[in-house]
């Protein structure tokens, strides 16, 4: 009775490995084609080396940024107005203040940060104030440290990691002083995604 | 004319020919049913769900014509569609509440398919197919309200990605290619699965989850729209502020259902389970509940650890939907303080509602069997008095043109309210236009039933002795003059059980007539098929 069964309906070993053939075929292959590179939004990874552009238009350097002090950029640049414009492309380049390192002339000075919050994505910003010195948000008080990004009071600190460390951009001092932003990787474990967080190393 | 209409020539033939071509599609495979009488709504909840399907569709449709999916321009495009557009508002307002009536109605359809089991006797594929389209439906409506691009659109866009997100591994991938990079492509992209993805593989699960019997009754589709259109009326959905980065958010709670979900993401826990891992085992169980359940009976009565579980269900969900709508009013604490719930109170009340939930299904099933046997008793004593509304047709005619006189008023009062600005008051007047004419074509059926039937047969001699033969096979005994109480004493309870086959056998003819009579006529209860609706 099974054995009557199972030759009315099933296979024949001859189609068996013909499907076989054909499914290992298209298997072997597919890794090879990236098909799933459509989804992401090519702009969005653009992984080039590009000068640190400040807002009135000039190129950051190192002698001549201020200690202790922000400046918006924009990264990707697009040249899209709305593009340029939206949250999720606005990092805090900062300076920091002298006491945690920021009178040195080499990248170690610098930080970029995401300014979308990890918590509910406002903008944050940089605080120069004395006793402040510190990232901070406008909309439901979280702080960020900025030397590491890594938030230490308000609601994104007792987020879990990844989301308590703000994504960061790294730099490259050319021989003039000028201030380049290396390709960044959008991964958790490398510059961190926006929106999301970063783990510390 | 009549030679011509049997002859079947010009536009008659041309209807004809596609009516007999209409044979050879898909349509009447599926077997409408127009029911002649009122039918309880609850088992046809699944139709009234895909009528407001279709609703959405077209308001949507029109929605397209104006909204535009771009960062800085969303929210004014709504506003304009909202504010300007002429009749923009009602078309808006109809999508809004059509979206919260088709979860609400996948809600309750899920519900009574649950309780009275319906998903058993090969119903499993129509189940699973059921769960699944009603997560679609959710997520639909969800990425609906997040487009507008509104303060608390922007913090829903936010939740859905920190979801996504805090998937392990392959989160943050998914989130890149799903929803895009940044703010431009998380409207833009959230837009085409609103419009397009999401609805084709709703279309895709409704082409399998269609049961093959389906039952359109007018006059129920009919006050639905009219709900809905009513619903806009009164409450008419605001815009909310637009999106500004710089601007601290105000407290937003997300739409009725997710402020379930909210609730357990309020406590602070690990996102991806409160977020994700609670809600997919919800689903998953609801998935395998007909593989589950081993009972043999399908009333909830009859399976009472079923019915328990789902009692107990939807207490939970009540209880967390409520919850994460809930914030302390108390502004002196601070906000975030305000949002996050204690997780132990959380968890121990849910924990604490299974045995309660258990406990009132247990109550519930004592009860209703209790009152099961009492009616037993009862239909053992004597015959059920219903009291019934019967209109002479003179008084038919009148209400129908009294009914068709009010729907006119409203037409030109919802115009002229329209035309006075007053949108929200036009809306409504539509939606009671709608309800009317439900009320309209409810009234119109039934005269058209009783025209139908026979004329009385003389009233019988009142003491003959009943001829006992089967109900269904005397349909014109509608006699209400002889729907006086039996004169034979009651019967034994302990026969009653056998209720419909061999009657009681001392049971006067007045009883044994009148049974059936309590039903509408027997035109109507069998249902003919009617015009198939291509």
């Amino acid at each position: 009775m099974a054995k009557q069964g199972s030759a009315a309906g099933s296979l024949s070993r001859r189609d068996f490995l013909k499907l076989m053939g054909a499914a290992g075929t298209g298997l072997a292959f597919a890794p090879f084609v990236p098909w799933g590179n459509f989804m992401p939004n090519p702009r969005g990874a653009l992984l080039e080396k590009v000068p640190v552009e400040l807002p009135e238009g000039s190129q950051a350097n190192v002698h001549t940024f201020p200690t202790n002090f922000a400046e918006v950029i924009t990264y990707p640049k697009t040249g899209d107005r709305v593009l340029d414009g939206e949250a999720f492309r606005k990092w805090q380049f900062i300076r920091l203040p002298e006491e945690m390192g920021g009178s040195a002339n080499d990248p170690t000075a610098f930080r970029a940060y995401s300014m979308v919050c990890l918590h509910l994505w406002c903008l944050w910003s940089y605080v120069s104030a004395e006793g402040r010195k510190r990232g901070e948000c406008p909309c439901h008080g979280s702080m960020y440290d900025p030397v590491t990004g890594q938030a230490v009071q308000g609601p994104a600190s007792v987020q879990a990691e990844p989301s308590n460390v703000l994504p960061q951009l790294l730099f490259e001092v050319d021989s003039d002083g000028y201030v380049w932003i290396l390709p960044p990787t959008w991964s958790p474990r490398e510059n961190g995604v926006i929106g999301y967080g970063r783990f510390l190393k | 004319m009549d030679a011509s209409l049997n002859n079947r020539t010009g536009a008659v033939a041309f209807f004809y020919w596609v009516w007999d071509g209409i044979d050879r599609t898909i349509f009447t495979a599926i077997k409408f049913s127009f029911p002649a009488r009122f039918v309880s709504p609850f088992g046809f909840l699944g139709m009234l769900t895909f009528v407001v399907f279709v609703i959405l569709g077209i308001s949507g449709a029109l929605l397209m014509f104006y909204y535009q999916p771009i960062l800085d321009r969303a929210w004014d495009s709504v506003q304009f569609i909202n504010d300007e557009v002429p009749f923009g508002f009602h078309i808006r307002n109809i999508h809004y509440h059509g979206s919260n009536a088709m979860v609400l109605l996948a809600v309750l359809h899920m519900y009574y398919q649950y309780f009275s089991g319906r998903y058993k006797i090969r119903n499993e594929i129509l189940w699973v197919t059921g769960v699944i389209l009603g997560v679609v439906t959710i997520l639909e409506a969800f990425t609906g309200y997040d487009v507008i691009f509104s303060e608390r659109a922007e913090l829903a866009i936010s939740i859905a990605a920190s979801l996504t997100n805090s998937m392990p591994v392959i989160g943050p991938v998914v989130r890149d290619a799903m929803f895009g990079n940044g703010f431009s492509d998380f409207v833009l992209r959230f837009y085409a699965q609103h419009v397009f993805l999401l609805p084709l593989v709703m279309l895709g699960l409704m082409a399998v989850h269609f049961p093959r019997f389906l039952v359109f009754d007018v006059p129920m589709v009919m006050a639905i729209s009219g709900a809905i259109l009513i619903t806009g009326g009164v409450f008419p959905i605001d815009l909310g502020f637009k999106f500004d980065p710089n601007v601290p958010p105000g407290i937003t709670v997300p739409e009725w259902y997710l402020t379930g979900i909210y609730a357990f993401m309020r406590t602070q826990y690990d996102k991806f389970v409160t977020g994700l891992a609670w809600p997919l085992i919800f689903i998953i169980a609801l998935i395998l509940t007909p593989f589950l359940d081993r009972y043999k009976k399908f009333s909830w009565r009859d399976r009472p650890i079923m019915t328990a579980f789902g009692i107990t269900g939807i207490a939970q969900v009540m209880v967390t939907t409520y919850w994460g709508f809930y914030i302390s009013p108390d502004t002196t604490i601070p906000l975030v303080q305000r949002l996050v719930i204690d997780p132990v109170f959380l968890y121990s009340t849910m924990l604490l509602l299974v045995p309660v939930g258990f406990g009132f299904s247990y109550m519930m099933i004592k009860m209703s069997k209790e009152a099961e046997r009492r009616a037993k008793l009862a239909k053992a004593n004597g015959p059920k008095k219903v009291a019934t509304i019967n209109l002479s047709e003179k008084w038919l005619n009148w209400v129908i043109v009294a009914l068709i006189a009010f729907q006119v008023f409203l037409n030109i009062a919802a115009y002229n309210a329209a035309l006075t600005g007053m949108n929200n008051l036009s809306l409504f007047f539509v939606g009671l236009v709608l309800i009317v004419f439900a009320s309209l074509f409810h009234v119109y059926r039934y005269a058209m039933a009783k025209a139908k039937e026979a004329p009385p047969p003389p009233p019988p001699p009142p003491q003959e002795p009943a001829s006992q033969e089967l109900p269904a096979a005397a349909p014109p005994a509608e006699q209400p003059a002889l729907a006086a109480p039996p004169v034979a004493a009651p019967p034994a309870a302990a026969p009653a059980t056998a209720a419909a086959p061999p009657p009681a056998s001392a049971a006067p003819a007045t009883s044994a007539s009148s049974a059936p009579a309590s039903a509408p006529p027997a035109t109507s209860a069998s249902a003919p098929p009617g015009p198939e609706k291509p």
